[in-house]
């Protein structure tokens, strides 16, 4: 339950901040997260990926369908990736990674300074 | 311990957002690229974005309006001169910026501050060339007259008024794959792209080639490889037309060594270069079934995406003018108004010569002139690269022009001779006043007129109108040279060798209305020998053969035969040639050879037989020249029309012609099966069309367009190069027009509009041009988007 709401909560974050600031904004929004939110290491890595690549799905297929693929079809091409569908797991993969990172350090920063809690 | 562990993942993960937030080799920086608010994702235009706007921009002296259609070409409608070149700016620069941007930069050498070092010798060979110091010359002649300073002011105002309200999310994506930001725009930049068309133009040279192979073949064999022209032509200005009488005498040769000699030891090795091509033609209303005349231009240049073209009508009082403009310049270009038409083909006659200087050993500052030792002027070329170093080229400047080549900078032609340039396109110019005045001409008088400012590049400009007047100029700024003066390379340190007097403009060779009905130029020499005038040149006469041919036996014709002629693909170059090979072939029975005796001599695009005799006459064309114009450092075959007339007269020069035949002819067999496994051997997937991004980004490109032709066609579609705008129009009570390039209007590759026209121009068709009328609200249901343009306070 604390990993879905914290999932979510990174994504709608991370969204609202990414429309006004540059793109690095996810792992400090992932980050901001996992640290107040009481979250084990492992699964705020998960909740960090997760959160951020939901953010991007989104964004992305809303921008995808609306355009009819052309830019993801050229951009597939240009990075010698064989389908659009490609490029865009790519762009979540990084994304992910990420928000996994930055959830990662948010969790184990705050377990290193703070008494261990009872974690979910 | 424990708190340093606690930090551990914190800085892999500032090391990953740092990597990631900055390029790695040729990756740009990923981050920022995929960014799904502000990366390359914003530049996914919605298909069905509505265009339709209102804008207050500062610069604005009035309101204005702009009428997109669904091609997104715009009808700009402005109170004044000044609100319509900067409304024009503002949407070049909405649709192609980066284009702009980088054009000018290969223009004026500033490619390796994008791009790094690798780009440094392209950057010294256009800065010793003298592209900025042209551009400068340029410049200052265009901004000494008001109307094309107004006109050069208010389209960088609207350039910069698009630019200053951009942010990295609007970027066009090539800002954000390479990695480098727009800049503002200045008048020189136009200056520089003008320059940039010139070099395109005007920049092939054979000096250097001639003079090796003068000095190195028995006279009279060069005389007949490198014959001075093509006696054979169909020149521009048909034959039999009266010239003006000469304003100047014919100069003399002057005595004393007026040539420079090159030899082996000058070079470091050897290249090989190829060029260009145009058609242009008008059918008075004697030969049109409309009665009106009929204007058609297709100018042959690199095919790119973005076009190098952008369509467009504009509008203010005193202007109604339609047709293609060049992003990065005021006006248009190639197009009509609603009283007469025009178009371009290259003229070619030589404006560009070389000049052997010697220098003076121990001297760095001094060469060798007239006697005397003249100071060189210096130019410090600075070119940044990127990563934070730059680079400073000393040029040096003698009274022949900029020192292109010498022991610090040998080009890819691998010259260590310092050799000088005299290039027209140094000289000061106002080709934008030429510009200005034709988007406004009413009459021949008006449109001739016009046209005198037209120095570099030389054009042969065609022109139509609703009279039913047609005309052809040879128009450019010349010289009054002597007998083969600039044909060769010459002695630098002899001050007869410069160049004379120019030959005014309202004297270049010219025609109106002649008795034959048409008037038709595809680059071949310019005139008769009745010429008063001795020039050389870089002409090519086959497409002319054709096309006047083609005119000539045309009656009633109508727009849809004037496409026809667009597209043609007879090769006359294979008509002549063929039945001439085929008969040393006669025992042969490969799997070809039935094909090519029976072809049709149509390089289409799905014909074999079209593949077999183009890699044939390029193997037979090596295997004729190899031997005698390989000899020297810089090869230079004899011509390809020339070939063909010496295999026509089984000439002696050919050596064993047979023998060669033959030969050539396994070597294609060889080719073709290889062809036949890798690609195809269809004529088109052995040519591979392809329009190309312009920063050479593949995902960005266009390969294997089913088209044909090639050089000896009409229909000139080569690899990277060809038919860059097709035009066809009749003069009639309502002008009807028809226009299409290969590209979209859009520069971005994220929008549909960025290839519309490619699958049409390819497959032939036209597309009608919507030429709005000047005055009222226009009903014309082709309009999709309305942009309501008005003045904003400060």
């Amino acid at each position: 339950m604390r990993f879905a709401a914290c999932t979510i909560l990174i994504a709608i974050l991370s969204a609202g901040a990414a429309i006004m600031m540059p793109w690095w904004i996810i792992a400090v929004v992932a980050f901001a997260v996992t640290f107040v939110v009481n979250i084990s290491s492992g699964k705020a890595f998960l909740s960090g990926f997760c959160g951020i690549a939901l953010f991007w799905l989104v964004a992305i297929l809303l921008a995808d369908a609306a355009n009819e693929h052309i830019l993801s079809a050229r951009m597939a091409k240009l990075f010698s990736l064989p389908h659009y569908g490609v490029f865009i797991v790519v762009n979540l993969l990084v994304g992910g990674l990420v928000g996994g990172l930055a959830g990662w350090s948010g969790a184990v920063l705050r377990n290193g300074f703070m008494k261990p809690q009872s974690q979910v | 311990m424990r708190a340093f562990r606690a930090v551990i993942p914190l800085i892999i993960t500032f090391v990953v957002v740092f990597l990631l937030n900055r390029p790695l080799g040729s990756l740009p920086a990923l981050g920022s690229l995929l960014d799904p608010m502000h990366g390359a994702w914003a530049n996914a235009e919605a298909t069905d974005a509505d265009f339709t706007n209102e804008l207050s921009l500062p610069g604005l002296r009035g309101p204005a309006k702009v009428w997109f259609d669904e091609y997104l070409k715009p009808h700009v409608r402005a109170s004044n001169d000044h609100d319509v070149y900067y409304i024009q700016g503002y949407i070049h620069a909405y649709f192609r910026l980066w284009q702009m941007d980088l054009q000018v930069r290969a223009a004026g050498g500033r490619v390796s501050e994008i791009l790094g070092a690798k780009a440094l010798e392209f950057d010294r060979m256009q800065r010793r060339k003298g592209m900025v110091y042209g551009a400068e010359q340029s410049l200052s002649a265009i901004e000494a007259e008001p109307h094309t300073k107004m006109m050069l002011d208010a389209y960088r105002d609207g350039v910069n008024a698009y630019i200053a309200q951009l942010d990295y999310e609007h970027y066009p994506l090539e800002y954000k794959l390479i990695g480098f930001k727009p800049e503002r725009w200045d008048n020189i930049k136009t200056a520089l792209l003008l320059k940039y068309m010139a070099d395109d133009l005007t920049g092939y040279t054979e000096d250097i080639q001639l003079t090796l192979l003068r000095d190195a073949l028995p006279a009279d064999v060069f005389a007949q490889l490198y014959q001075e022209r093509n006696y054979q032509s169909t020149p521009v200005i048909p034959s039999g037309t009266a010239h003006h009488p000469p304003l100047f005498s014919k100069p003399s040769v002057p005595e004393g060594p007026i040539w420079g000699h090159l030899d082996s030891a000058d070079f470091d090795n050897r290249v090989e270069n190829e060029g260009k091509g145009s058609n242009n033609w008008a059918v008075g209303p004697s030969r049109t079934r409309s009665g009106a005349a009929i204007l058609c231009n297709d100018p042959h240049l690199g095919l790119n995406l973005p076009a190098l073209w952008f369509e467009i009508q504009m509008q203010a009082p005193g202007l109604n003018v339609y047709g293609v403009s060049l992003p990065g310049a005021p006006g248009v270009i190639i197009g009509f108004t609603d009283s007469v038409s025009w178009g371009f083909t290259n003229n070619y006659r030589d404006v560009k010569d070389f000049y052997t200087i010697e220098l003076i050993p121990g001297n760095n500052e001094k060469y060798l002139f007239g006697g005397r030792k003249a100071t060189f002027n210096k130019r410090i070329e600075h070119i940044d690269i990127k990563g934070g170093t730059s680079y400073d080229d000393t040029v040096l400047y003698t009274v022949h022009g900029p020192v292109v080549y010498d022991r610090n900078f040998a080009g890819k032609e691998k010259i260590k001779r310092p050799l000088a340039m005299t290039w027209m396109a140094h000289r000061p110019s106002n080709e934008l006043y030429a510009i200005y005045m034709m988007n406004r001409a009413a009459n021949y008088d008006q449109f001739a007129e016009a046209i005198m400012s037209f120095h570099c590049p030389a054009q042969n400009i065609v022109y139509a109108d609703k009279t039913g007047n047609i005309a052809l100029w040879g128009q450019g700024q010349f010289i009054n040279k002597w007998k083969d003066q600039g044909r060769y390379v010459m002695n630098g340190t002899e001050n007869s060798t410069r160049w004379g007097a120019e030959i005014p403009t309202a004297q270049n060779p010219h025609v109106l209305n002649p008795a034959q009905g048409f008037v038709s130029s595809a680059n071949q020499t310019v005139t008769d020998t009745t010429y008063p005038y001795w020039y050389n040149g870089y002409f090519y006469e086959f497409r002319a053969w054709r096309i006047n041919e083609q005119l000539a036996a045309m009656n009633g014709a109508g727009v849809q035969d004037m496409f026809r002629l667009q597209q043609d693909t007879y090769s006359i170059l294979a008509a002549k040639t063929l039945p001439v090979l085929l008969q040393y072939l006669s025992a042969n029975n490969d799997k070809y050879i039935a094909g090519l005796r029976n072809w049709d001599y149509n390089l289409a695009a799905g014909s074999v037989p079209a593949s077999v005799f183009q890699v044939w006459w390029s193997q037979l064309y090596k295997e004729l020249w190899k031997d005698v114009a390989g000899k020297v450092a810089l090869p230079l075959y004899p011509s390809h029309e020339r070939t063909m007339e010496l295999i026509l007269q089984r000439s002696p020069l050919l050596g064993d012609l047979k023998e060669r035949a033959t030969t050539s002819y396994r070597l294609t067999l060889d080719s073709l099966a290889k062809l036949e496994k890798d690609k195809g051997d269809k004529w088109y997937q052995v040519k591979n069309t392809g329009i190309r991004h312009l920063a050479k980004l593949n995902g960005f490109s266009y390969e294997g367009l089913e088209v044909g032709g090639w050089g000896n066609t009409v229909n000139a579609v080569k690899g990277d190069h060809g038919p860059s705008w097709r035009m066809v129009v009749q003069m009639s009570a309502n002008t009807e027009a028809y226009g299409i390039y290969p590209g979209g209007q859009s520069g971005n590759p994220g929008s549909k509009y960025y290839s519309s026209f490619i699958d049409k121009w390819a497959k032939g068709a036209y597309q009608k041009l919507l030429f709005l009328p000047g005055q009222g609200e226009p009903g014309a249901e082709e309009l999709k988007y309305t942009w309501t343009l008005k003045h904003k306070q400060p």
